[in-house]
């Protein structure tokens, strides 16, 4: 069953836009609620009546104030949290566990503190489905691969401890990055990073995702930020959510060209979509920052 | 440079001074009190160095601390093999800890050398009743630091493992094992201290039972010191070299955690 409102088929045509063309729904949430047993008090609602379909390629972020139920959305998207109503699916089927088809980044990162920073990014190749078929040598070789890409080259040998806080999120993304999972689920990955590292690992990250590639053999991306203008330089479509209790608001096309890069940061629909997203949460965030 | 070089070794040795003045002290007020109105039997500083001179150069000493110490080793080695993977899966899986924790928790409180009886009964006086005592003690703390290592892994961690499709032995020998090591390890250190606190008790008890001869170990020494040739200042190094030994162990463990477990920030 479609969401409400929006049935397939809708969609523009990605000629204009940059997204897929009318691509299925990889990801599909349907009414979904969540709600936590408060004792003494009544439940709190982390979500609430959410319905949203994530196309397949699709890069979609997801930003709201702090408190939205962002991280929910995703918890449950990747199988970590069961929805107290409604239904989420991936391709068809119903999600009910976490499954290696779908990464996850953690907002805490969850390192593995007994792993060095190289033992952290083989971990999934190495002990889970994602290194199946994969002999020592390439297994090797994408993990170098990957930790040269997020700038970690010299730190192999390190543990976690003994890492800075962007230093140890670089070190999550890598580790997700090299599992290649079809669906990439991130709660704000480039959050700890200086803001030049953030700018290269945006344009790392369109390229992991494939915006290079057609859009059919594209990774489907939910994406969590604080950061507008990094929402609309990543997204496909912003989903712009409302807090207590968290909903969707408003879904947002972000037909900038692809592929994107720095001349994309300067184009005046750039700037103009960010102030639009802006304005939509700038109330809410207004409220929360004061409260 | 140099005063600062200076001033350290300055305040090293006046941290120093003052952590030994207290001892010092305490020795010397020993020797000259128990000198002047102590009896005979009053052990004196002086005259202990000189027992473990002698005790030392015999060899008597070295060869009894030797056979408790193997005794101490094969016991903590069985009680290590039974008790980790059981309080691992005691800590992993709710229905195993329900079914076994009565049992260890009955038993825990009963001291080891309570359980010397039995264990004289059935396995003699000998080499593998010591073990056996050795082993009881060691296990309890063994099997409650493995049960707690294992339910205390971060949970995000098992999140993440799911994520990534681990299977759940796979799970188990990746991230919940490893995660209960410094525990385990914490375990280890404890069970070396009360297995060593046994051997001088069995041994004790089984000399009681056995006679002068039998089965040696330092426990052993100290009751023919104590019961046959009465004397004291011996039956003190012996003690105090119950001590050194126990010291040495731990620092040891703590040496080869801190080498395999570099993660693990003490």
């Amino acid at each position: 069953m479609s969401p409400p409102g929006r049935p397939k088929g809708e969609y523009r045509s990605a000629k204009h836009e940059g997204s897929p063309v009318t691509a299925p729904a990889k990801l599909r949430l349907d009414g979904v609620g969540k709600r936590y047993p408060v004792a003494g008090a009544p439940d709190t609602v982390a979500i609430d009546e959410f319905s949203l379909d994530v196309r397949q390629g699709e890069f979609l972020v997801i930003v709201g104030p702090s408190g939205c139920g962002k991280t929910t959305v995703l918890n449950v998207l990747a199988g970590l949290d069961t929805p107290t109503r409604g239904t989420v699916a991936i391709d068809d089927r119903l999600i009910t566990a976490p499954g290696p088809d779908r990464g996850v980044m953690f907002q805490d990162y969850a390192l593995f503190p007994w792993q060095t920073v190289r033992g952290n990014v083989e971990f999934g190749l190495r002990y889970g489905p994602a290194g199946a078929g994969l002999d020592r040598e390439a297994r090797e070789e994408r993990v170098r691969r990957t930790i040269e890409l997020v700038g970690l080259t010299g730190a192999e040998t390190k543990y976690p401890h003994q890492l800075s806080g962007g230093m140890r999120q670089r070190v999550a993304l890598a580790r997700l990055m090299a599992n290649e999972p079809e669906v990439l689920l991130m709660d704000e990955p480039l959050a700890a990073l200086d803001a030049q590292t953030r700018i290269i690992l945006q344009d790392e990250m369109l390229r992991i995702w494939g915006q290079d590639r057609p859009p059919a053999e594209r990774r489907t991306v939910v994406f969590i930020t604080h950061a507008i203008d990094e929402a609309v330089f990543l997204a496909d479509r912003v989903a712009v959510m409302t807090a207590h209790p968290g909903r969707l608001k408003v879904v947002v096309d972000i037909p900038l060209p692809r592929p994107r890069g720095d001349a994309t940061r300067a184009l005046p629909q750039f700037q103009a979509l960010t102030q639009q997203i802006w304005s939509l949460i700038r109330d809410e965030a207004y409220r929360a920052a004061v409260a | 440079m140099t005063t600062v070089l200076d001033a350290r070794a300055e305040r090293w040795w006046s941290t120093a001074g003052v952590g030994l003045l207290l001892p010092v002290a305490l020795l010397i007020a020993w020797q000259a009190l128990g000198a002047s109105v102590g009896t005979p039997r009053t052990p004196l500083p002086v005259n202990i160095v000189k027992a473990a001179a002698v005790m030392i150069a015999s060899g008597d000493l070295p060869a009894a601390l030797l056979q408790s110490l193997g005794r101490v080793f094969g016991g903590f080695l069985l009680a290590a093999i039974l008790a980790i993977p059981l309080g691992l899966l005691m800590g992993y899986s709710r229905a195993a800890e329900r079914n076994l924790d009565p049992l260890v928790e009955t038993f825990r409180p009963i001291a080891a050398i309570a359980i010397l009886p039995l264990a004289i009964l059935w396995l003699g006086t000998g080499t593998s009743a010591a073990v056996a005592i050795v082993a009881y003690a060691a296990f309890f703390p063994l099997i409650v630091n493995a049960v707690a290592g294992a339910k205390h892994v971060n949970p995000t961690l098992l999140r993440a493992a799911a994520t990534m499709g681990l299977d759940r032995m796979t799970t188990i020998r990746t991230v919940v094992i490893p995660a209960a090591l410094p525990s385990i390890g914490v375990g280890l250190r404890i069970a070396m201290g009360v297995g060593w606190t046994a051997i001088v008790a069995a041994e004790l008890a089984v000399g009681a039972k056995a006679g002068g001869g039998g089965s040696g170990g330092i426990g052993q020494m100290m009751f023919v010191f104590y019961a046959y040739s009465i004397e004291l200042n011996r039956i003190i190094v012996c003690m105090l070299a119950v001590g050194l030994v126990a010291l040495l162990l731990d620092r040891l463990l703590r040496a080869m955690m801190k080498k395999l477990m570099p993660w693990a920030v003490q």
